[in-house]
């Protein structure tokens, strides 16, 4: 079983978590185009690669952040959700 | 299956280049000109990508994006036991299907894997889940062992239908998104796409289901896809 480590509860097993999927910049929704707000909407970015993700432990419904390499299966690190605000660039950058 | 359609495709011509790994695709003024492999370059004005968990990956040598992620979905079979199944069993609830084969294995597979990943590595967490929702149906199996057990990569869509047909790169032609579908739609799949390919033009079959229809928020529906609940 595969062991991920909460930043409020410790090493857990990975089935007490669901993942939320990739940390993401949303578009200014006044400025941007139709194109850039159907984009961000749908678009994933569905190669492998590290990324960022929103994890939850759902026996505590704590959200944060893990840096996960999704072609192996590796938690690289995670973060409490406040790390997203280093995590995302300023608002109105496309991811 | 699988070696059937490859024979087929053989015996009219096709020709297959195993071990052939493509490395890049040429585009030159929003057109296709060329494919790079690990064997050699091949000049063409027409590429059709049907690949699968790998589309985002080809898709990325193009710079098209799509909304197709990918989650591995992996199935498994028991030792073989006497006939006693005869229809295929299906439960939405339980996330279990479950047939009988002409051998007496009990082939079984459930919903996908909760998270995105790209590799194929078979898990035991998906071994209890399922044996557990068997067992909830079917409790005189608990002696019953499991022989083997595999996975594959599904491209998923968030309306769970495929994508088809061209695209903004003029002479690239994407197949994908199938994710838990099966082979049983290949033929009128090779029979769409290849007039598409040949026109330039989605054949009026699929038209459904082109890769613009997200950015007209014209989502299909298709949840019955795998026949377990998504």
């Amino acid at each position: 079983m595969k062991i991920m480590v909460c930043p409020l509860n410790g090493p857990r097993p990975v089935s007490e978590f669901a993942y939320g999927g990739e940390v993401r910049n949303s578009p200014d929704a006044d400025a941007c185009s139709d194109a850039e707000w159907s984009a961000y909407v749908f678009n994933r970015s569905g190669s492998p690669g590290v990324k960022y993700e929103w994890w939850c432990h759902i026996a505590s419904g704590f959200w944060f952040i893990a840096l996960r390499d999704t072609a192996r299966d590796a938690v690289i690190a995670t973060y409490p959700a406040e790390a997203a605000r280093n995590i995302l660039e300023p608002p109105g950058h496309a991811p | 299956m699988a070696w059937g359609y490859g024979r087929g495709a053989d015996r009219r011509g096709v020709e297959i280049h195993q071990q052939t790994e493509v490395t890049g695709i040429r585009v030159a003024g929003g057109r296709v000109v060329g494919v790079d492999t690990s064997r050699g370059s091949i000049a063409t004005s027409r590429v059709l990508c049907a690949v699968a968990g790998f589309t985002p990956r080809v898709l990325d040598m193009v710079d098209l994006h799509t909304p197709i992620y990918v989650h591995p979905l992996q199935a498994m079979v028991s030792e073989p036991v006497k006939p006693w199944l005869d229809p295929i069993i299906v439960s939405g609830s339980l996330h279990v299907y479950v047939s009988q084969t002409a051998r007496g294995e009990l082939v079984m597979g459930a919903s996908l894997d909760p998270y995105e990943l790209h590799h194929t590595r078979s898990t035991l967490d998906f071994v209890e889940s399922l044996s557990a929702h068997m067992l909830d149906m079917f409790p005189f199996l608990s002696e019953v062992k499991v022989n083997r057990q595999w996975t594959g990569l599904a491209d998923m869509t968030p309306d769970f239908a495929p994508i088809m047909g061209t695209t903004p790169v003029e002479g690239f032609f994407l197949d994908a998104g199938w994710g838990t579908w099966g082979f049983k739609a290949t033929p009128v799949c090779g029979k769409t796409m290849s007039h598409t390919v040949a026109t330039g033009r989605n054949h009026a079959l699929i038209e459904g289901f082109s890769m613009e229809r997200f950015a007209r928020y014209q989502m299909t529906g298709e949840k019955g896809a795998a026949s377990v609940g998504h």
